[in-house]
């Protein structure tokens, strides 16, 4: 089986962050890979070990992405390419669909994992975008995988609204993973050094038929700033032993909150 | 004059209560700026729903109907919705941001080549674009965004606005539906039902929710306890979904599910943003925690500061003698 994992390199999510002017700022300007694109590398490294095949990652983003390569690979996956795009150049989850479209529209493969979202703006956009316009069967926040090669088709036990569905899908098609699907595994010193010597590609947006200033003309989405979260009105903290603790949120919740 | 075209989701015979919020601000929005209203039902059955929908200011309902709507499946619903919206010329669409919704909303935008905001806790409509807030970077802070383009998409979190009822009289106008069977390759197996109160969490009243203090299956039956007396559903953390002690369902926070009910009890959980991410819009919170000094009661409406263990009994049984009475 042959996994193609789109991932993607993010600010540090964990890191303190600073609003100034409407614009963030974070004190450890520290990169690293996705959670949810890590469960994905992770979920693929599984299943081509127990049917045999091989992990390939995509990631479009500038120079210093290569280093989030880098830890895909020394997890495990086999190769890279690296779609590279100028340092300041930001697009809409759209224009990033679209470069990956074209990608894959010359390669082959029978399983692309994604991340659900990401860590930094939780939109959850790309994968259906790219299954849309590569016109292929997908599904979405997998919190399971399994595979069934000899009959080409994948099950995805998907996370829904009121239950977990489980969903045959002919390969090749998209599955975008939950963070809630695995433990990604932490590179050993073993694959850290192997992944020195892994082969990534590197492709411009013009070898992929594609220019920066039509992508940015064609973006619909436009970001016009960042503000703190709205506060809760502060409430009321109360000490005391237990049947003391009781006796008062019950005569807040009936006489002045009214829920009861 | 350009039209809102509100899309309502459905669940065991309801349409579910966040797309009533959605439908409520969009009305609001709709007269505000001039535009015409209009609501789009998906179901198996949909014609029942379009009282309801006409009760919240609805006057035109449009159906789309087929059995195939049953099957939790992305691609037919894509392609009714996508019809949907080419045939009632909306600029505008608004769903709530649900898992059957995420599941969908990115390929529907790019079918349409629209402009989407997914996932927002507020909006607004400035001329022929949408202006909203959503909460990134771990839902830590709001990033103000603007879509536009021949027709813009936005999804809504739950409780991000009040339902209020506004009748008109509506009538339902019937979209013709013929799924590409072509296009349809996926297939639903069977959908796994997690056992609990049976109360769907993103629309009960009372959410009683288990944290890290939460330690064993006594703690989690407390919790059920309390949850099943007040008619309630049993929520989580992702810590202790993860550990397995609740189900996957269960996990509320910025990667779970997004609630808002009238009263939330967080008994055990520190409060971590993560997780505040996903039930700040509940109307009353309680929160009991050992810690004192846990993030939780920041945001709390009251919070109780002691063991869950000997708080939930006694709160059990309190609650018992109210419902008896």
């Amino acid at each position: 089986m042959k996994f193609s994992v789109c991932i993607k390199q993010v600010p540090d999510v964990t890191a303190p962050i600073q609003i100034k002017e409407g614009q963030l700022h974070q004190d450890a300007d520290r990169l690293v890979l996705d959670a949810y694109s890590a469960s994905a590398v992770e979920e693929s490294l599984v299943l081509t070990e127990k049917h045999g095949g091989n992990v390939e990652v995509v990631s479009v983003g500038p120079e210093k992405a290569k280093e989030t390569i880098r830890k895909a690979l020394a997890m495990g996956a086999e190769s890279a390419v690296h779609i590279s795009t100028d340092d300041n150049a930001s697009y809409d989850s759209l224009s990033y669909a679209k470069i990956l479209a074209a990608y894959y529209k010359n390669h082959s493969f029978d399983v692309i994992a994604v991340g659900k979202q990401s860590q930094d703006t939780d939109a959850g956009l790309t994968g259906g975008m790219l299954a849309a316009l590569l016109d292929l069967p997908f599904a979405t926040n997998a919190v399971g995988l399994e595979a069934d090669p000899s009959a080409n088709k994948i099950i995805v036990k998907r996370q829904g609204d009121s239950g977990q569905e489980m969903i045959e899908l002919p390969m090749p098609c998209i599955v975008t993973c939950s963070n809630d699907m695995n433990d990604p595994r932490i590179p050993s010193l073993k694959g850290i050094m192997a992944s020195k010597k892994k082969p990534v590609d590197t492709k411009t947006l013009s070898d992929l038929g594609l220019d920066a200033a039509s992508l940015q003309a064609d973006m619909k989405t436009q970001v016009l700033g960042f503000q703190s979260l709205p506060q809760r009105e502060p409430g009321k903290k109360f000490e005391g032993d237990a049947t003391e603790l009781v006796g008062t949120l019950m005569n807040a919740l009936q006489n002045e909150a009214k829920v009861l | 004059m350009s039209k809102i075209l509100v899309y309502l989701p459905t669940a065991d015979g309801k349409i579910k209560r966040s797309a009533l919020e959605v439908l409520s601000h969009a009305r609001v929005l709709a007269s505000k700026n001039g535009l015409t209203l209009e609501a789009l039902v998906v179901d198996e059955n949909p014609s029942v729903f379009v009282e309801t929908a006409a009760k919240y200011g609805a006057a035109t309902v449009h159906t789309v109907q087929n059995p195939l709507f049953k099957q939790h499946l992305n691609a037919p619903l894509i392609q009714a919705l996508e019809s949907a919206i080419k045939t009632s010329g909306a600029k505008f669409f608004a769903t709530p941001s649900m898992e059957a919704t995420k599941d969908i909303l990115g390929a529907l935008a790019a079918k349409l080549n629209a402009g989407v905001l997914p996932d927002v806790a507020s909006f607004d409509i400035e001329g022929d674009a949408i202006v909203a807030l959503r909460p990134v970077m771990a839902a830590k802070v709001l990033q103000k965004v603007k879509s536009t383009g021949n027709v813009v998409l936005v999804s809504v979190r739950s409780g991000s606005y009040d339902a209020s009822e506004a009748p008109v009289s509506g009538s339902a106008n019937t979209l013709t539906f013929e799924p590409d069977a072509n296009s349809i390759k996926a297939f639903l197996r069977e959908i796994l039902k997690t056992a609990g109160t049976g109360v769907d969490l993103s629309e009960a009243n009372v959410v009683v929710s288990g944290g890290r203090g939460v330690k064993d299956e006594d703690g989690r039956k407390m919790l059920e306890d309390l949850a099943a007396l007040m008619n309630g559903a049993v929520g989580a953390s992702r810590a202790v979904t993860e550990s397995g002690l609740f189900p996957a369902t269960a996990q509320i926070g910025q990667t779970g599910k997004v609630v808002s009910p009238d009263l939330y009890f967080a008994v055990g959980i520190s409060g971590a943003i993560q997780h505040v991410a996903g039930m700040s819009n509940s109307k009353v919170i309680v929160a009991i925690n050992k810690d004192p000094d846990a993030p939780i009661f920041q945001y709390a409406t009251y919070g109780l500061v002691g063991d869950l263990y000997k708080i939930m009994p006694i709160l059990i049984e309190e609650i018992k003698k109210i419902k008896a009475a």
